[in-house]
């Protein structure tokens, strides 16, 4: 199967997928912005579909169009304060609004549902080496801020007072939220790039460990998750993107299942023990 | 340490004021406790000195940038939170570029060493805001500024708590600012009182306050 090249890349794109999207999904969770990934991973077909219009590669038009989203919707933050889900709202609809405009306008010769469901076959040379290419800079920007968006997170102030700048972070991790969502539209599609940056750290949350063993964790599940839905997809001849959140749906059941079976026999050895 | 003059502060920027033309000398050393009842821009006046709020009018001058601040306990991450006493500390020691030295000595100070491993979540309260108040020791800042520190914590991590505040304002010179709940604690342990009622500033001696509200 990883004769073929396509599977190759697909393989090169995966694994890098699976290390960085839990690495940003940890704090989109953690800091209450699930809905922001499937915001942002929807306005990234507008990015797709834009790119396809005007003949520019569609991953590097993806992570343009979702890091403005991005940034916009910190942007939006100062006017709607008490009301941030209408940010969401209205990101969607610029997002999805320019997808169905391009994609009804029949101006477009390649077909975008290989973008919505994630397409192993589509993963060219020259889109794995535009992943390589903001991998890098993701895991470097990353690498940069673990420290302050830890603390963002947990307690904006106390790092405001460490010297954080907030604000310009935020704005930073917008960034990087576009980077990560823009290298998955390929493997897993616009979908359910939500799902894939939320599923597998929920699943490491069970384990009621500390951040840095959290993080372990989702890294695991989210390789195992499109590892091996990668490998089915070909042997199944389906597109990868649903049944790689199928799987991360089916790993977080299992942790779930295997975490209370824990609990309850501690509980009874605890009683059973005189 | 701290100079407020002439204060006025509202929300939206003009009458009714929340805070109104208040004055307020902090020297080096005191142990300030700042008490009135809910709503009397407590949490307000402290946001204002730590740089989170700018004052509508009037001058707030704050001798030091580097600041040890203790939040009440509601206000920081879930319980749920995955990070450990260690991680929490650690990270912040990072962010601050202090030494690992910096953050053992914090932990022996209110006495979590050897739970390092241990979920801020699985913490008892009392234990959790000592964890709070060891990030605010890291490093010994000249001032730390307290949100109610004794809120919801049983009294023998009360008595800790104040027994080490009093220690470092007392023999480390540390200036302490604590809004207060808790009477008691504040006449016991602080050198100056700063009542807030009205919108408007008072400050005296713990003697003078319990004078003035003892009825």
């Amino acid at each position: 199967m990883f004769q073929y090249q396509f599977m190759q890349n697909a393989l090169v794109a995966s694994l890098i997928i699976g290390i960085l999207s839990p690495g940003i999904g940890i704090f989109l969770v953690l800091r209450r912005q699930a809905m922001i990934g499937d915001t942002l991973s929807h306005a990234s077909l507008a990015g797709v579909t834009l790119g396809l219009l005007t003949g520019h590669n569609p991953v590097l038009t993806a992570f343009l169009f979702t890091a403005v989203s991005g940034a916009l919707i910190e942007y939006l933050r100062l006017t709607f304060r008490r009301y941030s889900e209408l940010i969401l709202a209205v990101v969607l609809a610029l997002g999805v609004g320019t997808a169905i405009t391009v994609i009804s306008s029949g101006q477009l010769s390649v077909n975008a549902e290989q973008f919505l469901f994630g397409s192993i076959l589509t993963v060219s040379r020259l889109d794995l080496y535009i992943i390589i290419g903001l991998a890098v800079i993701s895991f470097l920007m990353l690498g940069f801020l673990y420290n302050q968006l830890i603390y963002i997170t947990y307690d904006a102030d106390a790092a405001k007072i460490a010297g954080v700048r907030v604000r310009l972070i935020n704005y930073a991790f917008s960034v990087l939220v576009a980077s990560v969502i823009s290298m998955m539209i390929r493997i897993v599609g616009v979908m359910v790039i939500g799902s894939m940056l939320t599923l597998p750290v929920a699943a490491a949350m069970q384990l009621g460990k500390g951040f840095r063993k959290t993080l372990f964790w989702s890294v695991i599940f989210s390789l195992i998750e499109l590892i091996l839905g990668l490998i089915l997809s070909f042997y199944l001849n389906i597109a990868p993107g649903g049944f790689t959140a199928l799987l991360a749906v089916a790993v977080l059941l299992i942790v779930m299942a295997v975490m209370r079976v824990q609990t309850a026999l501690a509980r009874y050895r605890a009683r059973s023990t005189p | 340490m701290i100079d407020i003059s002439s204060l006025f502060f509202s929300y939206s920027d003009s009458p009714p004021w929340l805070l109104h033309d208040l004055d307020l000398r902090v020297r080096p050393g005191d142990y300030i406790s700042v008490l009135g009842d809910n709503g009397s821009g407590k949490s307000t006046l402290i946001r204002i000195l730590l740089g989170f709020l700018e004052p509508t009018r009037g001058n707030v001058r704050v001798d030091t940038k580097d600041i040890g601040y203790v939040p009440q306990r509601r206000d920081v991450g879930d319980r749920d939170f995955p990070l450990t006493v260690y991680e929490a500390l650690n990270t912040f020691r990072r962010l601050k570029k202090l030494s690992p030295d910096d953050l053992k000595s914090a932990l022996q100070h209110v006495d979590l060493t050897g739970r390092e491993a241990e979920l801020i979540g699985s913490l008892s309260g009392g234990q959790q805001q000592k964890l709070l108040i060891a990030r605010a020791l890291m490093g010994d800042p000249p001032l730390i500024i307290l949100d109610e520190p004794s809120t919801g914590i049983d009294p023998a991590s009360q008595k800790d708590i104040y027994e080490l505040l009093s220690h470092m304002s007392k023999v480390h010179g540390t200036t302490i600012i604590s809004v207060e709940h808790n009477i008691e604690a504040a006449m016991a342990n602080s050198t100056r009182i700063y009542h807030l009622a009205g919108g408007s500033g008072h400050i005296c001696t713990p003697a003078q306050y319990m004078a003035e509200h003892t009825p």
